[in-house]
């Protein structure tokens, strides 16, 4: 860098921020002193999620089970297990789940005669994110050997998500994750 | 002497160990409050962000390791964006209606004397670099951070950050006259 440019940096550096106005200091303050209310809750165990965040999972998973059980059902009900056609398809054949992650060969291969819907069914994993949306230190426990250790519980929203390229449909498949880190700490 | 002397200030780790968030905030507040004007449309604004960023700060991220420095840096950044994404279509209604937000309020103290006039042409030129090159600056001379911490706060290489800083410096000398000495 040459000297001008070091001069211009050095008169740069003697200019002094200008502060905060007093009413900022005053309104820290005050968020200070009052009640947390943004604070996420203690959780005692890991599956006790009572914030409305997993309230509202509580709700969907629990609505997913049943309908994943619901089609296990139905699925066993059918003579030898396979959904058999007769006729044209129908509107509600062509609503079942896609064949996730299953080559169109392998579908075609179960139903004889359905290669071209199979491969229209046909979806591709395209992609895979974690959001972390929550971050709690829970402070200082001790190991088993009294070493002492920082415990933080991070929260995440993992997310699936799958492409059919015939249809250029997609599929997106959202669940919430809890990950607890136990890092050991020196007190020294 | 600088006006920003290190040996001046407490260092950043004492937000670790400090109990007396008043203290740390006068040393370091007028630092995070430039920051944010650089990522926000007023003075109002930057200190609502600086705000937001602070509170949880001390509430919920002061015990944790690492550069609270950095830590502080990308929560006023992301809050600023926050704000941005939830103001924009607002102020850029109010930006039609007045015909630009003109930024009255000063990015540094005042000077005494001749001093004034040359802080005033040093902001004027500041606010004509494009925000790329100026956040970068600011992050150099005020928050003394390295290009690495700069490029990893926004999301870009060392090199680039350097890149952008000396573009930024150049383009200041252009603009500016130089600095009569004696």
């Amino acid at each position: 860098m040459d000297e001008s440019l070091q001069e211009l940096e050095e008169e740069l550096k003697r200019l002094r921020p200008r502060g905060p106005s007093p009413d900022l200091t005053a309104r820290i303050e005050r968020e200070l002193r009052s009640p947390d209310t943004a604070a996420p809750e203690h959780y005692a165990v890991a599956t006790s999620f009572p914030s409305w965040k997993w309230r509202g999972w509580h709700w969907q998973l629990a609505a997913a089970a049943a309908a994943a059980l619901v089609g296990v059902f139905f699925f066993w009900e059918q003579p030898g297990g396979v959904v058999r056609q007769e006729g044209p398809p129908s509107p509600v054949a062509s609503a079942r789940p896609p064949q996730l992650g299953l080559p169109a060969s392998s579908v075609a291969a179960v139903e004889p005669g359905a290669t071209s819907a199979a491969a229209a069914n046909f979806y591709r994993p395209v992609g895979a994110t974690n959001v972390l949306y929550d971050l709690k230190d829970e402070g200082t426990v001790y190991l088993g050997d009294n070493q002492p250790a920082r415990r933080v519980r991070y929260r995440y929203v993992d997310t699936y998500t799958w492409k059919n390229p015939a249809t250029r449909a997609s599929l997106k498949w959202s669940v919430p994750r809890e990950e607890v880190r136990v890092v050991p700490v020196s007190l020294n | 002497m600088t006006l920003l002397d290190k040996k001046q200030l407490p260092p950043m780790e004492a937000a670790h160990d400090s109990t007396s968030w008043k203290k740390w905030f006068t040393d370091y507040g007028p630092r995070l409050l430039l920051c944010a004007r650089q990522w926000t449309r007023s003075l109002a604004d930057a200190e609502d962000v600086v705000q937001e960023a602070f509170v949880r700060y001390w509430r919920h991220q002061r015990e944790l390791p690492g550069d609270p420095q950095a830590l502080l840096i990308t929560s006023v950044r992301r809050a600023a964006c926050d704000l941005a994404r939830k103001e924009d279509r607002r102020a850029a209604r109010e930006e039609l209606a007045d015909g630009g937000l003109p930024e009255r309020e000063g990015y540094f103290e005042s000077l005494p004397g001749e001093g004034e006039e040359r802080r005033v042409e040093i902001e004027s030129a500041l606010r004509k670099l494009p925000s790329e090159q100026r956040e970068v600056l600011v992050l150099k001379i005020w928050q003394e951070l390295t290009f690495e911490q700069i490029g990893a706060t926004l999301g870009v290489s060392p090199n680039t950050a350097a890149s952008r800083y000396r573009y930024a410096l150049a383009a200041l000398r252009s603009e500016l006259e130089p600095l009569c000495h004696g």
